[in-house]
């Protein structure tokens, strides 16, 4: 039977290496995907990547799985982790643990839950309009705020705001289950 | 201005890190101080990060776990502690309001231990590393001092005979000095001869009155000055003779090649 990632972060806690390559095997790719989307660049991917499970490791015991999802922190930390290097800023490794807390609306241990995931997203995403989705695009995967991307695009900074707002609204109907 | 986000989709603008500015010090100021923000936010950051699933699938390469795996074995790290973090943040949870000022004092103290034991660790492997530093070098000079005091020994004591190694014909040139000792069994060489041919080593006999010769040693340069050649041989052979023989490139166990420097002991 599957082991949950609450019961595998107990095992890390107490020094079980196999949890941690089970959690590993289990989120390694969705994080690779991401951290690759944002940095363009495999060995960054592969450090940042690295150095996320060892992080989880080290604080296992600081993780509490009743206040969030840890595949919704670990997709927090990466994203936060990949704009940082692509703004060459370094975040606390403290307060990412003790600041992040993330709530997904489903469950994503299994594989099968990630592809259907994974679907659901690039459907809802595929049916924005082109701009809502280029602007949400700047925002999550190059960390751009509203002004960045107006510059970026040379749109009014009341059209981005706008783009953005609708965006949001319309993924989250399209999203939640 | 500090009440509720209007609007629900701030709080996905805010997880986005869309906003900027006064939007985004006022949700802040506010979600320092509202639980039920903070939960609403929480839930936004969850869908936000599910937006990671729009990207392209690119799996990590196994290398990476394996490095990980080989990095968790070499950290220092241990149940107990991880234990005694636990506990430390349930009870700084419990704490309430208290803990964040509990946390606000021992984060920093925290940083500052850590931060002593990295300083003290570093130390601790630069101290270690000049004492290996001061022990090779006074190792080296000891060696220094006893080759001069056998060189001293050597050169005074009245038995020590002196023997000049004359070039053969068609042979590299070259001049050498042999000074040996055969109560002290100690043998000193100086001066020059020419490259040895590719592959080749000169190395240096002392032929017995009885017996096999010995070899004293293989040249390590290929050419050049020897300078206070210093060697350590069986003690009470008297030497018919000394030479040098050009034999395969680090020597062998008695001569086979062509006689280079020859002089007679006697």
């Amino acid at each position: 039977m599957r082991a949950t990632d609450t019961a595998l972060i107990e095992k890390i806690v107490q020094r079980d290496e196999m949890a941690l390559a089970a959690l590993y095997d289990r989120y390694a790719a969705m994080l690779s995907s991401v951290l690759n989307r944002i940095l363009r660049d495999t060995q960054a991917a592969e450090e940042i990547l690295q150095d996320i499970f060892f992080q989880l490791w080290r604080n296992a015991a600081q993780f509490d799985p009743s206040r969030g999802s840890l595949p919704g922190w670990l997709l927090v930390i990466a994203r936060n982790r990949a704009i940082s290097r692509l703004r060459r800023h370094n975040p606390a490794e403290g307060e990412e643990l003790l600041e992040n807390t993330v709530v997904l609306p489903s469950t994503l241990e299994s594989a099968v839950a990630q592809e259907q995931l994974i679907g659901r997203v690039k459907g809802a995403m595929e049916n924005l309009p082109v701009e809502q989705r280029a602007a949400i695009e700047l925002a999550y995967f190059e960390g751009l705020t509203h002004s960045e991307i107006a510059r970026r695009t040379g749109d009014p900074l009341g059209t981005v705001k706008t783009r953005l707002r609708s965006a949001v609204e319309t993924l989250k109907r399209n999203l939640l289950p | 201005m500090n009440g509720h986000p209007t609007r629900p989709e701030d709080f996905d603008l805010y997880a986005l890190g869309a906003l900027e500015g006064e939007e985004r010090a006022t949700i802040e100021s506010h979600l320092a101080t509202c639980a039920a923000c903070a939960n609403k936010l929480a839930e936004a950051q969850g869908r936000i990060a599910l937006l990671a699933f729009a990207a392209p699938r690119v799996d990590a390469s196994p290398a990476v776990k394996e490095r990980l795996m080989r990095q968790i074995h070499a950290a220092p790290s241990s149940a107990s502690a991880q234990r005694a973090e636990r506990r430390t943040r349930e009870a700084e949870r419990s704490a309430g309001f208290f803990a964040r000022w509990g946390a606000a004092i021992l984060i920093p103290a925290a940083a500052v231990l850590a931060l002593a034991t990295i300083l003290l660790w570093t130390q601790n492997i630069r101290l270690d590393r000049e004492v290996a530093e001061e022990r090779a070098a006074i190792a080296a000079q000891q060696k220094q001092l006893d080759e001069a005091r056998h060189e001293v020994d050597l050169m005074s004591a009245k038995d020590t005979i002196t023997v000049a190694l004359a070039p053969q014909p068609g042979m590299p040139q070259g001049a050498v000095h042999v000074m040996y000792n055969a109560k002290m069994g100690m043998l000193m060489c100086d001066g020059w001869v020419e490259p040895a041919p590719k592959d080749k080593s000169y190395q240096l006999w002392l032929v017995p009155m009885d017996g096999k010769p010995i070899s004293a040693g293989v040249l390590s340069a290929p050419s050049g000055p020897i300078d206070h050649w210093m060697m350590k041989l069986p003690q009470g052979v008297t030497a018919k003779a000394f030479a040098f023989t050009l034999e395969p490139s680090g020597g062998m166990p008695q001569p086979t090649g062509p006689m280079v420097l020859v002089g007679p002991a006697t």
